[in-house]
């Protein structure tokens, strides 16, 4: 039961994953890009790492801090590609 | 490791595909973000053949520092500095925009940026240039100089004349073969430090 | 589990070819973005997989200052555009 419910979430992840980096290929605009591939690294490599958290619970403190640094780091990094390309972008507009 | 042994062949495999992709970089900018690429996967192919310090080294050392300092490093040597004017830009605004314009198009082929350092008079501007503080000065001269009687006659008659002078050699050819601007005349200024001659 | 493996690193074969594919600056730093966590979470795993703490703590190290670089690439790059525009 138990190793089903871990492998479902890895396959979640690994789906989520190639669901957003599947936009990446397009020709959007790249703040559409930047919050499909935020969002959906961000819960992808959550998913796939409460799956191993499941299924091997031993490992607990690394996986609770990856998760942590994982939610974290990648929020800001969001942020900071947004505002960093965003204000490229104006300059070379005007 | 025996069932994992396929995976860590592909995963080796991504190391020289990503080291290529690299070294085919033209843009020095585009580069630096391959080797981010090339360090993090570098990093997980060192990672998964178990040697961890070296895996952290390469995140650590190879990707964050490397790449910082160069990128500070490519961003201030790639730029030539353009000593100006200051009241310059009042008299023949639009075609002395036109003139940087071009210039700028010119560096941008060479992945080089413009910098425009304005200076109060005549006299600064060409201590600028002899103490290399920038790489080239372009002013409007008053008085033409003997050796350019010439080209000043030439460009007399729409009355804004530019005066280019570069101290860098490569840079003098490139702007003697790409910049055809109307009106600016270029000249090479022998670097006063060194004594002997270039052909 | 070598089935997980190989669909990771085919998920993180999309990214590399967008890098070498886009020619824009920022979409590089995307795919950039996307395969250092992509990396750092595929070492997690295969630590995981062997019971390797070391791996893991190199992974978990790899994955909070993988982000950190691109976050000063980032802003050098910004930089860099500020001033040439």
């Amino acid at each position: 039961m138990l190793n089903v419910l871990s492998y479902t979430c890895i396959g979640l992840g690994i789906i989520f994953w190639f669901w957003g980096t599947s936009h990446l290929l397009g020709n959007r605009s790249i703040l559409f890009k930047l919050h499909s591939l935020s969002v959906s690294d961000t819960l992808g490599s959550m998913s796939i790492i409460i799956g191993l958290l499941i299924k091997i619970p031993s490992e607990w403190p690394l996986l609770i801090l990856a998760i942590i640094s994982l939610a974290i780091w990648n929020t800001v990094l969001g942020y900071v590609l947004a505002y960093c390309s965003s204000s490229g972008d104006n300059y070379e507009r005007e | 490791m025996n069932e994992n042994d396929l995976s860590v062949y592909v995963i080796t495999a991504l190391l020289p595909l990503t080291a290529f992709m690299l070294i085919f970089q033209v843009n020095p900018y585009h580069a630096l973000v391959m080797r981010g690429i090339l360090g993090a996967i570098a990093a997980l192919v060192y990672a998964v053949l178990g040697a961890a310090d070296v895996a952290l080294t390469e995140a650590l050392v190879g990707t964050m520092l490397a790449i910082t300092l160069y990128a500070v490093a490519v961003r201030s040597s790639l730029v030539m500095r353009l000593g100006i004017l200051k009241d310059l830009s009042t008299q023949g605004e639009r075609q002395f925009e036109q003139l940087l314009d071009d210039l700028r198009i010119i560096l941008g082929k060479r992945h080089m940026r413009l910098e425009v350092f304005p200076y109060t008079d005549m006299q600064s501007l060409d201590q600028a240039l002899i103490e290399k503080e920038v790489h080239a000065v372009c002013s409007q001269r008053s008085q033409p100089q003997s050796d350019f009687e010439q080209d000043y006659a030439a460009c007399e008659n729409d009355k804004l004349c530019f005066h280019t002078a570069v101290r860098v050699q490569r840079l003098y050819e490139i702007m003697q073969a790409e910049l055809t601007s109307p009106g600016n005349i270029l000249t090479y200024v022998k670097p006063s430090g060194s004594k002997e001659e270039h052909s | 589990m070598n089935l997980v493996i190989m669909a990771m690193i085919l998920a993180l074969l999309i990214p590399i070819y967008e890098a070498w594919k886009n020619d824009e600056v920022w979409q590089r730093m995307l795919a950039f973005a996307s395969i250092a966590t992509k990396t750092a979470i595929m070492a997690l795993v295969i630590s995981v997989l062997r019971d390797d703490w070391m791996i893991g703590i190199v992974a978990v190290i790899i994955l909070s200052v993988g982000n950190a670089a691109l976050m000063l690439l980032a802003h050098v790059i910004k930089r860099i555009n500020d001033v040439s525009n």
